[in-house]
């Protein structure tokens, strides 16, 4: 097989993001765009001209997947559903399921954006759509025009769980940690709009621009476009060593004060969250990484989202040398951070009390490099559109432990859907 | 001579390794679906030098092919000991078991003793007890406690509140964790392991 050629430029992230928006209206192109200065910082993809697609369903196994993956050179990219976890996990489920257990593509093309040098690379095996990137990279422009964001239609979305079905919805689950069968368990509800004139790339572009994030993904799939704006890293596989980033903790604030940090790091709940949720990441690394290897540094650090304090840790490890980083992605997907702990016996109850599926929600988006390189997200933050429906799906939903209150959950998951909620409201 | 030397040594040298091979302690870890385990398996695997531990899914029980382990190890999960029928055989065994959480809550019950819903709950934290004379820092992760300790069973470690923290029985080479050792909340987690040998009789 030829090798890639490859052009490398350096440019802003600025001019690179505007680059990848044109890619993204004018040639079809799917996108993971990651804003700087946060933690999950990675780098930024566009994919052009898929040369082979893989639309998981209930019989894709993980070695198809890894042949997929690693069968023929260059990256993939896409999502995994929480749905095909859930079949991995062993949890059964009865709903009707709407959308694919996961979608990956190999690319004719692709752009990349290096936040550690600040270069793009652009490449590719076919000369001449090398040649026509770099002339669309020279003529893009320093950033993307300004833009409002795209409102969405009344009537207000519907949910599937509204105030008082979530709130009963938490009581149930306080019930389930009294009697031992979860220590915590994250609980959400999907809302839906029908949005007839909406253009989710617009949505997407526009987002991306107000509210910045690590890992912004723009993914075409079928008739399904996902918008997602995930600031949760799941698992990063560089060269072997692997980092996990869970999130637990939120603090909705209006005005940034440095005190607001201690408050969420002091709060036993917000502590006692994130800690359950670590040693289960510890737990999903250790399957597939060398004893002794697995270890947790920067316990309880928080940076700022969508006017939200997020408190995080990272746990690393280093691959088993007979381990590739699938095996360490499907034995530990979904990332329990959005299922709950333990982690089957959770994603159970949750299967209980959800009337909806969750789809990509609590899912992956990924790009697999190699055997040893990759990284994904958690796809939190994420809406679905479907263009022949015209409807529009988001998720929001909150970890609840035994000391939690169903009201203040209730406003969690609202203050996680705000940036959706109030769209071209502000 | 010299060829008949080296072949010797050889041979003494495969023996000496076999015999090394057979001292290596093997640990069967019974994994009662949780989400922990992995965590103890590689807490086990590096507190004891050389221990072989391999990790079984409580699905299998019924099944499992006991012999050959120098210890059993009961893992946390969720639920209560009455949702995990079947572990009779592991005690019949007739092998050293340490349980943990959910386990030292199924050594109990086996023995008689009673588990019930423990007042206002505690998971992820951590709480300093008394533990075989010195303070430890150890991570709670229950739902449930033992409000009637198991015939034979003696608390070797409670927390101010009295809820039995560690209960054994030296003779009958049982021992039970409420915490978690295997957590990282836990300070110096080897103790634990360590304790276990010995009192187990394994040291």
């Amino acid at each position: 097989m030829t090798s890639p050629s490859t052009i490398s430029v350096s440019v802003s992230k600025d001019r690179f993001d505007a680059f990848a928006a044109l890619l993204a209206s004018d040639m079809e192109a799917d996108l993971i765009l990651s804003s700087p200065g946060y933690p999950a910082e990675t780098v930024s993809v566009a994919g052009l001209w898929p040369v082979a697609e893989m639309v998981m369903t209930k019989k894709t196994t993980p070695a198809m997947v890894r042949n997929f993956c690693f069968g023929t050179p260059g990256l993939t990219m896409g999502f995994v559903s929480y749905t095909y976890g859930m079949m991995l996990r062993g949890v059964a489920s009865d709903k009707p399921s709407c959308f694919p257990h996961g979608h990956l593509k190999k690319y004719g093309a692709t752009a990349q954006y290096d936040p550690l040098n600040g270069q793009v690379t652009l490449s590719s095996v076919d000369r001449t759509r090398l040649r026509k990137l770099a002339g669309l990279l020279k003529a893009s422009p320093d950033s993307l025009p300004e833009m409002d964001v795209p409102v969405l239609p009344g009537p207000a979305p519907t949910s599937s769980l509204d105030k008082t079905r979530y709130e009963a919805g938490v009581r149930e689950t306080l019930n389930r940690i009294l009697s031992g069968y979860t220590y915590q368990l994250n609980l959400s509800t999907k809302f839906t709009w029908d949005c007839p004139d909406t253009d989710p790339l617009a949505l997407f572009l526009a987002l991306q621009k107000k509210h910045p994030a690590p890992f912004h993904a723009w993914l075409r799939s079928g008739h399904d476009r996902i918008v997602s704006t995930s600031p949760e890293r799941f698992l990063r596989v560089t060269d072997g060593n692997v980092l996990s980033q869970p999130i637990k903790g939120t603090l909705q604030f209006e005005e940034y004060d440095p005190s607001l940090a201690s408050q969420l790091r002091n709060s036993p709940k917000e502590d006692a969250e994130l800690s359950m949720i670590v040693d289960l990441i510890r737990n999903d690394l250790s399957a597939n990484c060398v004893p002794g290897s697995v270890r947790v540094e920067n316990h309880k650090s928080i940076f700022a989202v969508d006017c939200l304090l997020q408190m995080y840790t990272d746990v690393l490890g280093e691959l088993r040398r007979d381990r590739d980083c699938l095996d360490l992605f499907f034995d530990a997907f979904p990332g329990g951070s959005v299922t709950g702990c333990p982690k089957k016996s959770s994603m159970k109850i949750i299967e209980q009390l959800e009337p909806h599926e969750r789809g990509i929600y609590c899912g992956s988006v990924v790009v697999i490099r190699d055997r040893l390189n990759m990284d994904s997200s958690i796809a939190i933050r994420t809406a679905t559109y479907n263009t022949v429906s015209r409807e529009l799906n988001y998720w929001a939903g909150s970890g609840i432990v035994v000391d939690s209150r169903p009201a203040s959950e209730y406003l969690e998951t609202i203050a996680k859907a705000e940036k959706f909620l109030t769209l071209g409201k502000q | 001579m010299d060829g008949i030397y080296s072949a010797c040594s050889r041979a003494m040298a495969r023996i000496h390794l076999q015999a090394i091979q057979d001292d290596r302690m093997k640990i069967l870890l019974i994994d009662n679906n949780d989400s922990f385990t992995q965590n103890l398996k590689h807490l086990l695997a590096s507190s004891i030098s050389g221990a072989e531990v391999r990790v079984k899914p409580y699905d299998l029980l019924a099944t499992l092919d006991l012999a050959g382990f120098d210890m059993i190890v009961i893992s946390p999960g969720p639920g209560t000991p009455t949702d995990y029928p079947g572990y009779e055989r592991v005690f019949a065994a007739g092998r050293p078991v340490l349980g943990i959480c959910l386990g030292m809550q199924i050594i109990n019950e086996h023995n008689g003793g009673m588990t019930k819903p423990l007042p206002g709950c505690v998971h992820g934290k951590t709480e300093t007890i008394l533990f075989n004379g010195l303070k430890r820092v150890v991570a709670r992760y229950h739902s449930l406690y033992v409000t009637k300790v198991g015939n034979g069973l003696k608390i070797l470690s409670k927390n101010e509140n009295n809820v039995p923290m560690c209960l054994g029985n030296r003779n009958a080479r049982l021992l039970g964790y409420q915490f978690h050792p295997e957590s990282f909340l836990t300070h110096d987690k080897e103790v634990f392991i360590d304790f276990a040998l010995d009192y187990l009789g394994l040291g």
